[in-house]
């Protein structure tokens, strides 16, 4: 079953950009083919003269064929020109919005996502391994429920519970504005650790139980028995042959879950006020602010895609069977 | 090389066409995930069905003041309009229970659909077919949702519409591996020399052997559209008159319930939500696992095995 | 001087979801001298296979065990698993049917047979590799191709690898269960010499379990042939050919048309019996051609016949009808 290792990698690359493509289109279909006519939605731009008006129309080729304008809009794209914003701070870029913002997401999701991926394997590994027993069925229950429970709804039940302990607002101390460089990092920091907790209380369930899918499937394979076979532990079978290979499919499935991570950073975001592109585009629906919402979209999207590839990856480090 | 395969499967045999209602029956009945899962799901169908008769208050009714505290009168308070809880709950079923079902079904039927040509047909149409299913499976389901339902605007079909066209991907691929594999088997390939059309064989023999499957997926499929719809309600996307356990969540949360520490305006709702996706989950994941019977026995368990003495057990030592 | 291996009254039981047992295996006994080659016979689900699983302790929970298992005069069935584990692969080691998913895919093949060293301190470091290399060279396979991946190698390659992984601590038996069914007849053949050259030179003792007996034929000297979960009769190969003295032992050769012909076509009419109730008499009398009114009520107890030879049959009692032989 050995393949090309370059073909492989070649072919998950060409995916990517394909599907960033029809990401792109998607986009574009969707706001052109807005209820009420484009233009008067494109150029909602609070108190927009006649004048300006004509001016969006004719950047934007509104009176062109659509092709054309899918053009145009390739074009702006590439020159991460994405409009201006229609309600944060006097028409701000788009793009340098979006870019401030995934700047302040990606260390709470990192973190949040890290946590819940260690747990995740631990309680799997140890679920798979004492099957049936007490451990495993309360393992396996909590993790069920930790993945039924609506994210913003376990934001919330952190928010209460933490309230007095933890910072649970933004990012920083609103009274703090003399803090030096490194204080204000704290702060941050201080201020990241409800919302990183919430991620991970709400991921680790269905990594638990992927992890623990892959390891039962796993724990079935003949080369177990020839671990145990040659003298090794329980554990030491776990740790030396099951878990190595479990991590092959995990590592596909925690990809799949990306779209889930992404999700959560919005509602999260949206109850601790944190500052990163899950509340922007919370803000952005609240207010209809079609240009940062189409960006949020696009920015968002190409980071599943970006992880995605690169779990392709890793999984093709990791098994042999695909080799040069 | 394994000596006994101790799995209470229900396995499927492979030759013959199966009856489709037994199984059902047979996984809630021996499985108890199952039967609890079914279980709860019934009590919440009850609770919705007849709201308008168990509930003690209206829906719409303001009973009290605004985020009234639990009380012998009103179990779970009041929430930021002074209406009660636990009506509240009683009638939120019902919208997420409806949007829930009809979007895993619009979801179940598109992902059938897909799933059913593209493993009958194979060749280019698979290829097609399985390729933007595979662009649909990267892109963030949410995060599109959200962008589509913003445009469209706030209406329960809408809602609907927006989570079914979203959700397809993971029943096309099933599916399609199922279809695959009973297309290949014999009482299909005689009826194809036989020279039933297409139609009739997918409708007569196909259909049949993937219903099971189709059922767990629905069940599955309905869990993730009740998850969906609670978060579209919280960014306020969901339509504002409807009561649904999400839309109370929201309330809650844009109406400062935690500031005013009235978590009952917050908790249940969520609880609930929970309650139901985990009936779903445990109901049609043992479908699933009884349609995979796991054949193999784990090699590795920490019991080990036992030893007895001969003395009173099996045949008599020569 | 004890025996190298001697098995006394094995049984193995297995737990059945509604409560109920399947005895797997029945009372089975052999002994096993150094450098000898023995085979087990029988047909699918006639516990052959779990036995042999037995000797090692590699049951699943479900199973109860029964029985003494001496290497070397020690009984290392006395202690159940803990008792067992420090004799797995120094003492008794295993191959399996179809090495391919017998070993690790994702660790190379030297690793594999370093790993057992390791866990029995036998060797560490460039020595254990030393040794690997050495061993892969014994059984036909370059030295330098332990640092391949197992998917690398073709299957009769693998079974050699897994060979020569069994043999890492230098046990005493080797249990090979089925080891050349999944390969082809070419590669077959080279199996089975180097099984018989490794027992020679190393005076291993060697448990060959397969339903094909020109294989058994080929390698071994002596075989138990095994009936649903007993021992029908076990003694020298020539012996069980020429003169069987089990109706079973008859039947399954002659089923075989010639023994260095083709695969098993076992052909005896019937099933076996179910292994989860008991019945009194014996348990092969419905497909016998020679049962008779005691078979139906008394069960057969194993007889020796001949130093060597034991057999479990009404028809070999002092006063039967006709002889049992063909």
């Amino acid at each position: 079953m050995a393949v090309r290792r370059t073909d492989y990698i070649l072919k998950r690359i060409l995916f990517a950009v394909m599907t960033v493509f029809v990401a792109i289109t998607i986009n574009f279909v969707l706001f052109r083919m807005m209820p009420g006519d484009a233009i008067s939605n494109l150029s909602r731009v609070p108190h927009a003269t006649p004048a300006l008006r004509a001016e969006l129309a004719k950047e934007f080729g509104l009176d062109k064929p659509m092709w054309q304008q899918y053009l145009i809009y390739l074009q702006q794209l590439v020159h991460l020109n994405m409009g201006v914003s229609w309600v944060e701070q006097q028409g701000q870029p788009v793009w340098q919005l979006l870019r401030n913002r995934l700047a302040n997401t990606i260390p709470m999701a990192a973190l949040g996502t890290s946590v819940a991926i260690v747990i995740g394997i631990a309680s799997g590994v140890v679920s798979a391994w004492r099957r049936n027993s007490a451990a495993d069925y309360v393992s396996t229950n909590v993790a069920i429920a930790f993945y039924a429970f609506p994210t913003q709804w376990l934001a919330l039940m952190v928010l209460i519970i933490f309230a007095g302990v933890l910072p649970s607002y933004g990012m920083h101390d609103v009274f703090s504005m003399q803090m030096g460089r490194w204080q204000s990092y704290l702060d941050a920091f201080k201020h990241m650790l409800l919302p990183s907790l919430t991620f991970a209380l709400t991921l680790f369930g269905e990594y638990t139980l992927i992890v623990r899918s892959s390891m039962l499937e796993t724990l079935g394979e003949d080369y177990v028995l020839t671990a145990r076979a040659k003298g090794l532990s329980s554990w030491g079978v776990v740790r030396g042959h099951a878990t190595r290979n479990a991590m092959l499919p995990t590592t596909t499935l925690i990809a799949l879950s990306l779209g889930y991570i992404v999700a959560g950073a919005i509602l999260i975001e949206a109850v601790f006020s944190w500052p990163g592109i899950g509340m922007l585009t919370y803000s952005a629906v609240i207010h209809q602010d079609y240009p940062v919402l189409q960006g949020c979209f696009l920015v968002l999207t190409m980071s599943v895609i970006f992880f995605n590839l690169l779990a392709d990856l890793l999984y093709v480090k990791l098994d042999p069977r695909i080799n040069e | 090389m394994n000596p006994v395969s101790v799995e209470p499967g229900v396995v499927p045999d492979l030759d013959r066409p199966r009856r489709r209602g037994g199984l059902l029956w047979d996984v809630v009945r021996k499985r108890k995930a199952a039967a609890v899962g079914a279980g709860m799901i019934l009590v919440f169908l009850i609770l919705a069905v007849f709201a308008p008769v168990l509930a003690p208050y209206g829906p719409r009714t303001q009973v009290g003041p605004v985020y009234g505290s639990p009380s012998s009168s009103h179990w779970l308070g009041l929430d930021d309009g002074g209406i009660d809880m636990v009506s509240l709950l009683f009638y939120g079923a019902r919208v997420s229970m409806i949007v829930g079902a009809a979007a895993g079904l619009v979801a179940t039927f598109i992902g059938g659909i897909i799933g059913i040509t593209a493993g009958y047909a194979g060749g280019r149409t698979d290829g097609v077919l399985m390729r933007i299913t595979d662009y649909f499976l990267v892109i963030p389901d949410l995060v599109l949702m959200i962008v589509i339902a913003s445009i469209w605007g706030p209406a329960l079909s809408h809602i609907i519409l927006v989570i079914g066209i979203l959700l397809w991907t993971g029943t096309a691929r099933i599916i399609r591996s199922q279809v695959k594999s009973v297309r290949e088997r014999a009482y299909v390939k005689r009826a194809r020399s036989l020279g039933a059309g297409h139609f009739r064989i997918v409708f007569r023999h196909v259909l049949p052997q993937i219903a099971p499957l189709l059922i767990a997926n629905v069940v599955l499929t309905v869990a993730i559209a009740i998850f969906d719809e609670t978060a579209l309600a919280f960014l306020g996307l969901s339509d504002p008159t409807a009561i649904s356990w999400g839309s109370i969540i929201e309330h809650g949360f844009i109406r400062q319930a935690v500031t005013a520490g009235a978590w009952w305006a917050i908790v249940p709702p969520g609880i609930c939500v929970a309650l139901l996706i985990m009936g779903c989950y445990l109901l049609g994941q043992a479908i699933e696992d009884a349609l995979n019977p796991r054949l193999k026995v784990a090699h590795l368990s920490i019991k080990t095995f036992r030893l007895r003495s001969l003395a009173g057990k099996g045949p008599e030592v020569s | 001087m004890s025996a190298l291996l001697d098995v006394r009254n094995l049984h193995v039981w297995f737990d059945l979801p509604e409560g109920q047992e399947l005895h797997a295996v029945q009372g089975v006994s052999f002994t096993l001298e150094p450098g000898e080659r023995m085979g087990l016979v029988g047909e699918s689900g006639c516990g052959k296979t779990t036995a042999i699983l037995a000797l090692m302790g590699l049951l699943p929970a479900s199973a109860s065990v029964a029985g003494q298992v001496l290497v070397d005069g020690e009984d290392i069935m006395a202690g159940a698993e803990k008792s067992i584990r420090p004799h797995r692969w120094t003492d008794l080691a295993m191959v399996f049917q179809g090495a391919m998913n017998a070993l690790n895919p994702v660790k190379r093949v030297g690793a594999q047979i370093v790993e057992p060293m390791h866990i029995h301190r036998i060797a560490e470091g460039s020595e254990a590799e030393r040794r690997a290399g050495e061993l892969l060279e014994l059984v036909g396979i370059p030295a330098s191709a332990g640092e391949r991946y197992p998917h690398e190698f073709s299957g009769g390659m693998r079974q050699r690898a897994a060979i020569a992984m069994a043999l890492a601590c230098e046990p005493k038996v080797l249990l090979a269960d089925e080891p050349t069914t999944a390969l082809d007849v070419m590669v077959q053949a080279q199996i089975l010499q180097l099984l018989t050259r490794l027992c020679d030179e190393l005076g291993l003792a060697l448990v060959l379990v397969t339903h094909d007996l020109p294989v058994v034929a080929q390698v071994c000297e002596r075989a138990c042939v095994m009936y649903a979960g007993e021992i029908a009769e076990a003694g020298p190969m020539d012996e069980l050919f020429h003169e069987p003295r089990h109706p079973y032992t008859r039947l399954l050769f002659a089923a075989t048309p010639d023994l260095y012909g083709e695969d098993d076509v076992l052909s005896i009419p019937g099933v076996p019996p179910r292994l989860d109730h008991t019945s009194p008499g014996c348990s092969f009398r419905e497909r016998c051609d020679r049962a008779f009114d005691r078979c139906a009520s008394d069960h057969p107890e194993s007889m020796m016949l001949a130093p060597g030879h034991v057999a479990a049959c009404h028809l070999n009692e002092v006063g039967a009808a006709a002889g049992g032989s063909a």
